[in-house]
């Protein structure tokens, strides 16, 4: 049986497959997160049932691409049944997309998700009452803390095994003889998986995939347009208000049916809310939790890198007494520890901090407020506050970064935001900055690299937004309330976030580490450094060596840094490279390229000339910085 | 005519006429926000910042771009 999960935004989806899949997925506490629907296989007793994450929808218009692809989905007749997963605390807005949920005449279950957030609002739900009106069953959840998750495969048997289809809940009368018009004239094979009161609402709200589909049909396509037009004249508004004005009373009705609202607790959380977005507090505020967040993961990180270093460090100089120096099994071992050391001890106690500041600020709601805060900073750079979302993202990884900008709706923010948010140092390049700039010249020339690259980042923005001007419609954002995080679900994502590095990125840097070894141990490493040397040593004024560490880090940022211990010979490097050579390269590989699978979501999401594009400016950009940066620091170290 | 951007904070209003095109209405449709709707501004944020709505009982940011557009009356 498969069983696709749908809802709004924020509504607890993502948490609840999480408690039924077993944390497989990544979620989080901002719109349009859930990118791509996840799929896992669940077995319950002898059943197996396949579970299907969707991206969370407003309604079944669709407006961004999030929403498209959860309605194609759901439209594609692939599922058995649909949990329809509600915000109890908004019912009343949620329960329109339940009305259009209702339309596709798929068996259905209700899920009031956060029960209890709705209990502090005032609001009872009456929920034999909510069920008789749909004919479908309801259940109550509060997914992060795991409570009631375990009826939801009993009424999913129950709706699929009973037939359990949601009853339509009709509008006006002069609408619904509109739409029995075009449900009359719509051809029998037309769009079949699809009912056609379905289609026939939909045409007369204007929408324009399904309106493509019946431009070939201009029968339909006249009646509709006339149609329409008469709503128009004699409600005075566009049939798609109409209709959502319909749906609107619709649910309110409902909703005071089955809910009695009471006095709300006035919450302690209201008042801490009042504070993060107030006009001059927030953004003081803004500063001190990103600045904390950063000194704390420096501070953590140096305590635990330290001893990790050194001890791996004495052991590689005591490598000579083991085993005969020169020789093949030499460099491979030498070159096995080298990458060894540098996932553990570099890499880990930065990224285990950071991916745990992140999700905590996830968790709770933070970031939709910081895009309220930020929307006027980021109209100066021709993009909205909704732009910032990916940009956050991008500093624990650019690979979700890019793929968060779905959450756009036109193309070209899409594009700008995409294009800056690979320059964002994420916690790879942030390893970098840490690793060489941090650890040998100190933690105020870090954070010095980080201003500079927002610095960047917004003069950037500002030329492209000159070059691609457009008006756009600007930001429309929902804030939910504000949520204590569950320390469980904090902990599972840190180690989901962090299962990528250990699995995939440690293992490849412990590979090429051994691959650089051997080609040192050939002496193929000193071509390929002849090869970059017009660049590295003619422009960037950079040791020769440094060419081939460049090039791994393009597989991933901090590849680049352990190659250069590698390339080095040393872990010591500031004996063999100058304060200002340490920038110069840093302030090049945290702008050069966007590591490979950066590049693969860029490809996803925005094509693969756009990627090339992209890449190629970042090349760009990163020569011109690090030249200049080589220029302008000369003078004054 | 009043818009969003003329009210104080904290005042409820009711939505009186959305201008703007297709897509900026369907949006705010989706997120509950529709003609007819009594909603409370709670915050203005200052420099051309967003307004900050309670709709229904949640919360909704909107740029002043958007706001502009929303036509509205202010009630007892």
């Amino acid at each position: 049986m498969r069983i696709a999960f749908v809802g709004q935004p924020n509504a607890g989806k993502s948490t609840i497959f999480n408690g039924l899949a077993g944390y497989k997925t990544i979620t989080a506490n901002f719109p349009g997160q859930t990118v791509h629907y996840t799929v896992s296989k669940v077995k319950v007793g002898d059943e197996i049932f396949e579970i299907v994450d969707l991206p969370g929808i407003y309604s079944l218009t669709a407006i961004d691409l999030a929403e498209l692809e959860s309605r194609k989905y759901i439209l594609s007749g692939q599922a058995d049944v649909v949990i329809n997963v509600i915000d109890a605390s908004a019912l009343s807005r949620s329960l329109e997309l339940t009305l259009q949920l209702a339309e596709l005449q798929v068996p259905m279950v209700i899920c009031l998700n956060m029960i209890d957030e709705a209990r502090r609002k005032g609001i009872e739900i009456n929920i034999e009452k909510l069920s008789q009106i749909f004919g479908v069953p309801v259940i109550e959840t509060i997914a992060n803390k795991g409570i009631g998750l375990d009826n939801i495969f009993n009424s999913a048997k129950q709706a699929y095994y009973k037939k359990l289809i949601p009853k339509i809940q009709f509008f006006h009368k002069d609408i619904e003889e509109k739409i029995e018009e075009i449900e009359k004239i719509i051809p029998e094979d037309f769009l079949k998986n699809i009912p056609r009161r379905y289609i026939a609402v939909k045409l007369l709200e204007g929408d324009k995939e399904i309106f493509e589909e019946i431009k070939d049909i201009p029968e339909i396509s006249e009646k509709v347009t006339k149609l329409r037009e008469e709503i128009k004249i004699t409600h005075g508004r566009h049939a798609d208000t109409v209709i959502s004005s319909e749906r609107h009373a619709l649910s309110m009705n409902i909703f005071e049916d089955v809910a009695k609202v009471v006095e709300p607790l006035k919450s302690f959380r209201e008042r801490v809310d009042d504070l993060l977005t107030n006009k001059y507090l927030g953004y003081p505020l803004l500063f001190l939790i990103l600045f904390g967040i950063f000194y704390i993961v420096f501070e953590v990180g140096k305590f635990i890198e330290e001893p990790i270093t050194e001890g791996f460090d004495s052991l590689i100089q005591k490598l000579p007494q083991f085993i005969e120096e020169n020789s093949l099994l030499y460099f491979i071992v030498k070159g096995l520890l080298e990458g060894f050391s540098g996932g553990l001890g570099v890499a880990i106690p930065y990224l285990i901090p950071f991916f745990i500041g992140l999700t905590v600020l996830e968790d709770i709601g933070y970031l939709p407020r910081m895009a309220f805060l930020m929307d006027t900073i980021m109209h100066r750079i021709g993009l909205h506050g909704k732009s910032i979302l990916p940009f956050v993202v991008s500093y624990g990884c650019n690979v979700p970064g890019v793929m968060a900008t779905r959450i756009l709706e036109s193309p070209r923010d899409r594009f700008i935001t995409a294009t800056l948010s690979v320059l964002i140092p994420c916690a790879a390049r942030t390893t970098v900055i840490f690793g060489l700039v941090g650890a040998y010249i100190g933690g105020l020339a870090a954070a010095g690299l980080y201003l500079f690259n927002l610095f960047v980042i917004m003069g950037l923005g500002a030329v492209l937004t000159k070059f691609i001007p457009e008006i756009t419609p600007g930001l429309i954002m929902e804030i939910p309330p504000l949520r204590i995080p569950a320390v469980k679900n904090v902990f599972m994502k840190t180690w989901l976030r962090l299962k990528d590095f250990i699995l995939v990125a440690w293992p490849l840097l412990v590979i090429s580490s051994v691959v650089l070894s051997f080609i040192e141990y050939l002496k193929l490493d000193l071509i390929l450094n002849k090869l970059f040397y017009p660049v590295i040593t003619q422009i960037l004024g950079l040791p020769e060596q440094t060419g081939i560490t460049l090039l791994f880090g393009i597989l991933r940022k901090e590849l680049s840094m352990i190659m250069l211990f590698q390339a080095m010979d040393t872990t010591q490097l500031n004996t063999v490279m100058t304060n200002l050579q340490l920038i110069v390269y840093t302030i090049f590989t945290i702008f050069y390229m966007p590591c490979v699978g950066t590049m693969g979501a860029l490809v996803k999401e925005l094509g693969f000339k756009k990627m090339i594009l992209i890449s190629g400016l970042t090349i760009l950009l990163a020569l011109i910085l690090a030249l200049t940066s080589r220029i302008t620091l000369s003078l004054i170290i | 005519m009043k818009t969003l951007l003329d009210i104080n904070n904290g005042k409820r209003v009711k939505i009186l006429k959305i201008s703007g095109g297709k897509g900026v209405r369907q949006h705010l449709q989706c997120l509950g926000i529709h003609i007819g709707d009594i909603v409370t501004l709670k915050k203005s944020s200052f420099l051309g910042g967003p307004v900050l709505l309670e709709v229904n009982g949640f919360d909704v940011a909107l740029g002043r771009g958007v706001a502009s557009k929303i036509e509205v009356e202010e009630i007892e």
